[in-house]
């Protein structure tokens, strides 16, 4: 059920992007190489597989940014590729330790497989995979490939990897992760991945205060909000973890719109500097007023899908420990001063942009689908939380 | 032994087709002779003959016969296009390939010392000449002189070793050879002495690390077309050597040789891949490349009741004769890497053939490199688990290697030349990919 939730997902937000961006042949097949990967990973019931799937959808994301983003040089891409390639690798060795251990490779056959009796061995299994998620979402010490990526990547790029790619390790966590190493390994790494998830909350938000690029300011935005997710993935709570698939979606929705919108501002202005912007509001109101919707649902502002999300979560880590309660908080009103300031700065302030043309209607199409969506699930986040809860409990795919 | 016998009536037949100059029916009957060879390994792989007693058995199972036919098929082919132009030693190009190739499938998966030393010196020494074919380049002679030495050395060491068991054991026969070491004799310093010197010419015929010196220079003295050959038959066929003559012989003291392979390996791995980091010869990065590769194909003693190398060496194939033939189409004289330059713009297939290639050869999924590679630490990791977290590190450098020379490729030129590749590049290319890709029917 849920696979078919994300696939779902995925496709509108696939169409969407089409219509925006390059008409370029090359930048389809690879969207769509890139879409059957992440299906695959979604549905395959075999860790092989789904090991597989993963590391398919390198490949295409890998020329995407290598054909369509501005990289002056081929650093930023390659410190990208070989992060990811490093969690992959250490992720291989934990498959094949994994099934060789169990002698299982199937979803079900895992999940009956007591991992416990291998001990300090199914620590470091999970380990392994934990570094290519880490990677991934990313955690803190391993996000350094995301600001420069983000940043430098086209706006299609930037959208996939941040509305889906990073999801398929929160997935893998979700999923595979977590059910099958129960026990003594979720013991052991529940608290340095809370901890580091903490760190990259409040360590992504100040670093996000102090910067001056929209794109960057959102890259990291998004590591703080990330954090948030991992660190309460890790409490293994039912009710959290549906809490967390809503958070999931509405970062999805969220990232989307931001970058679509730090897409269209440097698209159209051609920086995405904060001191070169200022007075759009002025000249392009529609633009105004849909990004100001996206930054409240950001802003976990009631009625939209962020505040269900992060204050269920925040609720959940207070549970768990009051410190972890309050520094998750910290994203709150961190979030608050930094979102603020991107969209004021380029839309209020001092006129220094006198010609902005306003939205396009397929542009107006994707910001009102991603709002309605945000708001809707604000609203009744039990449309999603029921609809995955039977997944989230059953133990099968 | 069929297809020995094919092999070398077509290799004699082509001999007098080139002295007529006439490199495309030296090509054809060389093509036949191939298909021939892998047709007869397939329909009478079972078949032994009534005076097998008598005359040499040749145990090589016929998939791995199919496979070197294959290979030297493609490898020929990819490099046909030099011969065609100046056609003066084709006909001896060929031949000499061909031969090489009967000592190949003698010496791949031997039951018998003296035999595979025999096989071993019928697929050198016809190398060594390949390798000094381009007469007139100061770079080939020096290559050749270099491999003749370095290589009759090792032969040299390996047949010290095979003497040194035979006095040990008092056999060549594997057989015998390991019903005797198995009662202790593995103990004692001949034989100990006899198997050091036997996996240090191994080692050198496939270019592991310490025995690797000679691997760069030869390469890059050599022709596209003998690169090709070179840098794939050789090292299947030595890598199959390697794992059947210690498989057999070793069976039960191979525990007593799994740290110094793994030392192997690692120096292999890690040597190679960042030597070949800042390598500007496309030739000799692809001889550190295969360094890196000849570290990983030894994994496969790490459990030598179960190895299962057989697509690793495959893909490695598949993967290494593209990248040569697209080198050969960026210019035929030069192997500097400013050649590469946007050259996948030039053409569509090679952009898509080069793609493929080296992602395969960085073992992404789900390209072959990915499941051979799997299939090797597959049976490796519950053996030597920290030499497998240290080789995929090593592959991340190397992966840095691969993706390295992809972006230099895949750079958009300023001005767009279409160029046309020959037919035979074109069947080389489209068979290379296919097959890289239908590996994921494998799942």
């Amino acid at each position: 059920m849920m696979l078919l939730t994300n696939a779902v997902f995925f496709l509108v937000f696939l169409s969407n992007f089409k219509r925006e961006l390059v008409h370029d042949i090359r930048f389809t097949a690879l969207a769509l190489l890139m879409q059957f990967g992440l299906l695959g990973i979604f549905t395959t019931n075999t860790i092989l597989g789904f090991y597989l799937f993963w590391e398919l959808t390198l490949l295409p994301i890998f020329l995407i940014l290598y054909w369509f983003g501005n990289f002056e040089k081929p650093r930023a891409i390659l410190q990208f590729f070989l992060y990811t390639l490093l969690g992959s690798l250490a992720m291989l060795l934990a498959v094949i330790g994994l099934m060789h251990a169990t002698n299982q490779q199937t979803y079900e056959g895992l999940l009956s497989a007591d991992l416990n009796a291998l001990g300090n061995t199914s620590t470091l299994l999970m380990g392994g995979f934990l570094l290519a998620f880490a990677v991934k979402i990313p955690l803190f010490p391993f996000h350094t490939w995301q600001a420069e990526t983000y940043t430098k990547a086209p706006v299609a790029g930037t959208m996939l990897l941040s509305a889906i790619m990073l999801k398929m390790a929160l997935f893998g966590l979700l999923k595979w992760v977590l059910p099958i190493f129960n026990g003594i390994a979720t013991d052991f790494w529940r608290w340095p991945v809370i901890v580091l998830g903490l760190i990259g909350i409040i360590y992504g938000a100040i670093i996000a205060i102090r910067q001056n690029n929209l794109k960057t300011l959102f890259a990291y935005a998004s590591l703080s909000h990330l954090g948030l997710i991992a660190a309460a993935l890790m409490l293994q709570n039912g009710e959290t973890n549906q809490i967390a698939v809503v958070q999931i979606v509405n970062h999805s929705i969220v990232s989307i719109g931001l970058f679509l919108a730090a897409g269209i501002i440097e698209h159209r202005i051609g920086t995405a500097e904060l001191t070169g912007l200022g007075g759009i509001a002025k000249v392009a109101p529609r633009f105004a007023f849909w990004f100001g919707v996206l930054t409240f649902v950001s802003l976990s502002v009631p009625f939209t899908a962020g505040f269900i999300g992060e204050f269920f979560l925040i609720k959940d880590l207070f549970a768990a420990h009051n410190l972890t309660g309050i520094l998750a908080s910290a994203t709150l009103i961190l979030g608050a001063v930094y979102m603020l300031k991107a969209y004021q700065a380029p839309m209020f302030g001092p006129t220094k942009v006198t010609s902005f043309e306003d939205l396009h209607w397929s542009e107006i199409t994707v910001f009102a689908i991603l709002s309605i969506a945000a708001i809707y699930l604000g609203l009744s986040p039990q449309c999603l939380t029921d609809f995955v809860a039977h997944s989230l409990s059953q133990p099968t795919l | 032994m069929d297809s020995i016998v094919i092999l070398f009536i077509s290799g004699l037949l082509g001999l007098f087709v080139g002295m007529r100059r006439q490199p495309l029916s030296a090509l054809v009957i060389s093509s036949l002779g191939l298909t021939g060879a892998a047709l007869a390994a397939y329909f009478r792989g079972q078949y032994t003959s009534p005076l097998a007693a008598y005359t040499a058995y040749i145990p090589t199972q016929s998939a791995v016969v199919i496979l070197l036919c294959i290979v030297t098929l493609l490898a020929i082919w990819g490099g046909y296009q030099r011969y065609r132009q100046e056609n003066e030693h084709t006909g001896d190009y060929l031949s000499l390939v061909l031969f090489s190739l009967c000592g190949a499938i003698m010496m791949a998966q031997p039951n018998d010392l003296m035999l595979f030393f025999i096989g071993l010196e019928i697929l050198s020494i016809p190398i060594y000449v390949l390798v000094g074919i381009e007469k007139g380049s100061a770079l080939s002679a020096e290559a050749a002189v270099k491999y003749f030495f370095t290589g009759s050395f090792a032969s040299a060491i390996l047949l010290f070793g095979i003497a040194l068991l035979y006095g040990a054991t008092g056999s060549f026969q594997l057989v015998e050879i390991q019903s005797n070491l198995a009662i202790g004799i593995w103990q004692s310093p001949m034989a100990m002495i006899g198997s050091l010197f036997l996996l240090a010419g191994f080692a050198f015929k496939i270019g592991a690390v310490p025995f690797h010196f000679w691997g760069p220079d030869v390469y890059q003295g050599a022709s596209n077309a003998v690169l090709m050959y070179m840098s794939t038959v050789v090292k299947i066929t030595g890598i199959y050597a390697i794992v059947n003559v210690f498989g057999q012989i070793f069976r039960d003291s191979y525990f007593y040789w799994i740290d110094l392979i793994s030392l192997l390996i690692v120096l292999s791995m890690f040597y190679g891949y960042i030597t070949a980091w800042k390598q500007t010869s496309f030739k000799r990065l692809i001889a550190y490349s295969s360094i890196a590769n000849a570290g990983l194909m030894l994994f496969a003693l790490a459990d030598i009741h179960n190895s299962n190398i057989f697509l690793f060496v495959a893909a490695y194939a598949f993967a290494t004769i593209p990248l040569v033939t697209i080198n050969e189409f960026a210019d035929q004289n030069s192997d500097d890497l400013s050649n590469w330059e946007g050259i996948a713009w030039k053409n569509p297939l090679v952009g898509a053939a080069l793609v493929l290639a080296l992602f395969s050869l960085a073992g992404i999924p789900p390209l072959a490199g990915f499941f051979g590679k799997f299939s090797l630490l597959w049976s490796a990791v519950p053996h030597i688990p920290y030499t497998a977290v240290l080789a995929l590190i090593a592959s991340v450098i190397g992966a840095f290697v691969y993706l390295r020379l992809l972006m230099l490729a895949l750079k958009k030129p300023e001005v767009q030349v279409k160029k046309a590749l020959s037919a035979e590049q074109t069947i080389v290319l489209l068979l290379t990919t296919i097959s890289s890709i239908t590996a994921l029917y494998l799942i």
